[in-house]
């Protein structure tokens, strides 16, 4: 058992959630171009447990907000809290994903 | 309309409300299918977790006989405030809850999903895992099958139980795309204990349970915390309204990383080890924000339908997945002697559904979660009681005033009483 009781980074406690990624489908998409004519607010990046949505550092070639799926829980909330319905968000394919063991 | 059918009916998710009605089709002898996007039952799915025995009872007689039905049974209920460095927690231990059917009993998932979905097939209905439903097969206005990948499934009625992400019933046309204001998100972390150091930690003694609730602290966003203990795990988790959430910019991780920082909460979890990280999204819209049960050729239950239920003491779904699941199980029983599976014959859920528990629950509690919205519940309450019990206990050398008035002189001096009266109203009408 562990002794310490230094907090895990978001990124350790991600490493405990088993997630078999599917590399040939993205099961969420965002819309950049959307992103970047009409969001100030960035709901996504605020909402998402998993900090799969983060700030574009630099330039924003594409938009203000990059996406990764690969960390994704599944929860759904990024799809409800966007106001411009620039995520497209389906499951992933059957069999893909996370796979809870404890929750 | 002469369709081949491929089953009588095809339910879409094998959580708790699709198990439940698949249980009730098959112990009927009806040709039932349940598609499941997980691994195994439940590996999508997460909860607090506890639901009510009774209610297991109805649907797996003498469940508790099966060690691997439930954790622990629950006896003791917590309900605490958190402020900055205080607590004030109500603790009801309630041993009467400790005999069969039991009032309530923790689950995990992934375990509990698993096992009721292994009653379902002994009863003979198909389970097809790994399988994603993506669409429904309609036959003009009629849903007639379901869709995954290039296979189409053809049945007599489709039940729906998909969950909070309630896709399929958007393309049921059934539901518009839900607010992000009716909805919460969770987020949780299991953690192993050892059996012993946690009967010890909640003075608990075998097979017997604890719940938490956890109001404040939690930046002023309507939610709260919970904790629920299973045989040699604590599921723990923050709970907080999405809308309000992103509206202050506070990024979700973070907000449930500084709840964890609360003394409370680190006492709580010392020397425990994480071993699992979850979210999902809660529908909290309540009774008013559920979507049309049925459609042709259409039944909606559980999550899918926003059958949860938060009332404060109560944040509840797996009881209404479950009866929600059985009752549209013995609609469709009904429905397919009539040969037609339009509205006529389906609104027959509705109907059954009104005289169940589920359905009255959701009405009683209809106004709860608008009440629940109310930030004071999340910051000015918490500090109000937490303070009060530190100014009424705080022996500085000065002599004491009486109780009672030193409590009126706080209350007063702590301002905002007009909208502490309005609140309490509130409570009182919603709760």
């Amino acid at each position: 058992m562990s002794k310490s009781n230094k907090p895990k980074t978001l990124e350790e406690k991600l490493d405990l959630t088993k997630i078999t990624t599917d590399h040939n489908y993205a099961h969420i998409e965002i819309n950049p171009e959307i992103c970047k004519a009409k969001c100030t607010t960035y709901e996504c990046v605020y909402g998402c447990p998993a900090n799969c949505y983060k700030f574009t550092e630099g330039e924003e070639i594409e938009g203000p907000v990059v996406f990764d799926y690969v960390a994704c829980l599944e929860c759904g909330t990024c799809r409800l809290v966007c106001p411009h319905d620039s995520v497209d968000w389906k499951y992933p394919k059957g069999g893909f994903g996370v796979e809870f063991k404890h929750s | 309309m002469s369709e081949e059918f491929d089953f009588d009916v095809a339910i879409v998710g094998a959580g708790p409300a699709g198990i439940s009605a698949a249980l009730t089709l098959a112990q009927a002898g009806i040709e039932t299918v349940v598609l499941e996007r997980g691994q195994y039952s439940g590996a999508k799915n997460v909860s607090g977790a506890a639901l009510y025995g009774p209610i297991l009872n109805e649907i797996v007689p003498n469940y508790w006989e099966d060690e691997n039905s439930f954790e622990r049974y629950l006896t003791t209920k917590k309900i605490t405030l958190l402020s900055e460095s205080k607590s004030v927690t109500i603790d009801a231990d309630l041993r009467n809850f400790a005999q069969v059917p039991y009032n309530g009993v923790t689950v995990i998932r992934p375990k509990f999903d698993r096992w009721l979905a292994d009653k379902a097939e002994q009863a003979g209905a198909m389970i097809l895992l790994d399988t994603m439903v993506e669409d429904l097969v309609w036959n003009d206005k009629q849903v007639i099958g379901v869709k995954s990948g290039d296979e189409v499934l053809k049945a007599k009625l489709v039940i729906i139980a998909e969950g909070a992400n309630n896709i399929l019933v958007e393309k049921a046309k059934l539901a518009k795309k839900p607010k992000a204001r009716h909805f919460a998100l969770g987020m949780k972390e299991t953690y192993k204990l050892p059996k012993k150091k946690m009967e010890e930690r909640f003075h608990l003694d075998d097979k017997e349970g604890i719940s938490n609730e956890i109001l404040g602290y939690s930046k002023g966003i309507p939610g709260g915390g919970f904790y629920y203990t299973n045989q040699d795990t604590v599921s723990f988790g923050l709970i907080l309204n999405m809308d309000v959430l992103t509206k202050k910019k506070l990024e979700a991780p973070e907000v449930f990383e500084e709840f964890k920082e609360h003394s409370y909460i680190k006492k709580l979890l010392k020397d425990a080890e994480m071993i699992e990280y979850s979210a999902h999204i809660i529908p909290e819209g309540g009774f008013k924000h559920m979507p049309k049960l049925y459609g042709n050729g259409v039944l909606v239950v559980g999550d899918a339908a926003s059958m949860v239920l938060n009332a404060g003491l109560y944040i509840e779904g797996i009881n209404f997945a479950l009866e929600s699941g059985k009752v549209a199980g013995e609609a469709a029983i009904e429905i397919l002697q009539t040969d037609d599976y339009t509205k006529n014959q389906t609104k027959l859920y509705k109907k059954k559904l009104k005289e169940s528990f589920a359905y009255k629950d959701l009405k009683t509690f209809r106004r709860a979660s608008h009440f629940l919205e109310n930030k004071m519940m999340f910051t000015y309450v918490p500090d109000l009681l937490t303070g009060l019990f530190e100014k009424l206990l705080r022996n500085n050398g000065y002599p004491r005033k009486r109780i009672v008035k030193s409590a009126i002189g706080y209350v007063f001096k702590k301002g905002k009483l007009f909208r502490l009266f309005k609140l309490l109203i509130g409570a009182v009408r919603s709760l």
